[in-house]
């Protein structure tokens, strides 16, 4: 026991003046991460893009395994689904052959009009390989990261509806909060009756409607796209059908498939031009140029 | 066997590790990406505890710091305070190992709830002390809760499988010194 004293009399003071400094380390980063966090989020996403994917040669086939056991469950009701399938599937020939006549409609008014739509986007595909990991963040990590030319903010769909936004690039990877995050927001319109409003995310599965201006005119069913406010998202991407919850608040049924996030598009969303010309119409510093004079000699 | 090797408790610190990384791999599966309205317990949590207050020489604490940094910064949470909280609490009850060696699962099972309760509480304090956004409270509680539910289940798992229970009074490592 003497011995054991002695040992400890100086080790204790050491041991803890280590562990001292330890916490308040620990605490130091917090604090710099609260004053200055871009600096230590990019310092965490080194962290993710140099671990994670050395977890993948894992990941793949524990994946794999958990997909096939609950695809083997689904097989039970596979007879019930095939009848159900069948149905719709006539159901939706009708309505493709109206959505074709109407497309060729719609083409061809665009064209006598001479309107011009936005260019299609582009996009780059990626997979998920890790979600957030604790059940207060909604998150994925995909596999495309600052060398595909990734960029923060760019909006990511399933091929269907809008799944969220990059937040946070890597060299190999990148991170998109889902739309159900907490600190998830997105300007939307609802249509047909074109309120705009801002979809938050609470952790549920069904984001509510915030800062809606008239309720009155948003039914149940309604469908939700983007609506580009802010130019932060391009506009008209399709985020889901409004729906009243349980607590009488409308919430968004997204129609993007969060049971199994697998292949994200990662959108090539350009930046909006901002036209800062006041114009020169009320105040002109100069003569209008002859040119112009001549190249509308009839009005 | 009256006497622990130092090679024995290198292999309890690496099956500790090894242990941590598997629960670390386990939560980053992307199994399932709906939010889920109930939280599973805090397992990394509930083992490092119960080895620090079973066997703390397989838990150093810079090991634990380095582990529990490490999921602060793959789990999206604020960097550093979990981290600093969890050191505090491990330290805590690191330094009554030797007078809590006798006592009933019971009061064990006590002391380290009281813990788990502080360090929710404090950490949820800070992050409203410093205005960051608050996670749900419901959440927090479950977790908290099956965390310390399942804690005995883990002591339990960590006694038999792992041979991770008190060293018997007098037992010494490979250098005579008492553990």
């Amino acid at each position: 026991m003497a011995n054991d004293r002695n040992t400890e009399d100086y080790l204790g003071p050491i041991r803890r003046l280590l562990v001292g400094l330890l916490v308040l380390s620990l605490l130091g980063i917090f604090l710099v991460w609260r004053i200055d966090s871009p600096r230590v989020e990019r310092f965490r996403l080194a962290v993710i893009d140099r671990v994670v994917p050395s977890f993948d040669w894992a990941m793949a086939p524990v994946t794999g395994i958990a997909n096939l056991v609950s695809d083997f469950q689904s097989y039970q009701q596979l007879a019930a689904q095939n009848g159900d399938l069948r149905r719709e599937l006539q159901q939706m020939k009708a309505w493709k052959e109206a959505a074709l006549q109407l497309e060729q409609e719609n083409a061809k008014l665009l064209g006598l009009n001479k309107v011009r739509l936005d260019p299609q986007l582009t996009y780059v595909t990626g997979v998920v390989m890790t979600d957030s990991g604790s059940p207060f963040r909604q998150s994925v990590l995909l596999n495309v990261g600052a060398r595909d030319g990734i960029i923060d903010g760019w909006p990511t769909i399933d091929g269907i509806g809008l799944v969220g936004r990059i937040s946070g690039v890597g060299n190999k990877t990148s991170r998109v909060i889902l739309l159900t995050d907490t600190s998830s927001r997105i300007p939307i319109t609802i249509q047909p009756s074109g309120q705009r409003a801002v979809l938050g995310g609470d952790n549920t599965l069904n984001p509510p409607v915030e800062f809606l201006e008239n309720a009155d005119l948003v039914r149940p069913g309604d469908r939700v796209v983007t609506s580009g406010d802010g130019g932060v998202f391009p506009a008209d991407l399709l985020v889901g059908q409004v729906a009243l919850g349980n607590d009488r608040r409308l919430r968004v049924r997204l129609s993007a498939d969060y049971e199994r996030l697998e292949f994200l598009r990662v959108l090539r969303s350009r930046a909006h031009e901002n036209i800062l010309d006041p114009g020169s119409l009320l105040a002109p510093d100069s003569l209008p140029q002859p040119e112009i004079a001549e190249a509308s000699p009839d009005e | 066997m009256n006497e622990t090797p130092t090679t024995q408790i290198w292999v309890g610190r690496m099956v500790f590790i090894g242990l941590a990384m598997i629960i670390i791999f386990g939560q980053l599966l992307p199994l399932d990406t709906r939010p889920s309205v109930w939280a599973p317990p805090n397992w990394l949590l509930a083992i490092t505890l119960t080895w620090v207050v079973r066997r703390p020489d397989y838990a150093p604490v810079f090991v634990v710091a380095g582990i529990f940094l490490l999921t602060d910064l793959l789990f999206q949470r604020p960097p550093g305070l979990w981290t600093a909280l969890v050191v505090i609490l491990t330290e805590i009850l690191r330094a009554r190992t030797a007078s809590m060696r006798d006592l009933p699962l019971l009061l064990e099972w006590g002391t380290v709830a009281m813990g788990i309760v502080a360090i929710t509480l404090t950490y949820r304090a800070v992050v409203m002390v410093v205005m960051l956004p608050q996670q749900p409270f419901a959440l927090t509680l479950i977790e908290m809760v099956m965390t310390i539910v399942f804690f005995p289940v883990v002591v339990l798992i960590a006694q038999f499988v792992f041979g991770v229970g008190r060293p018997a009074l007098g037992q010494t490592d490979s250098r005579g010194h008492r553990l």
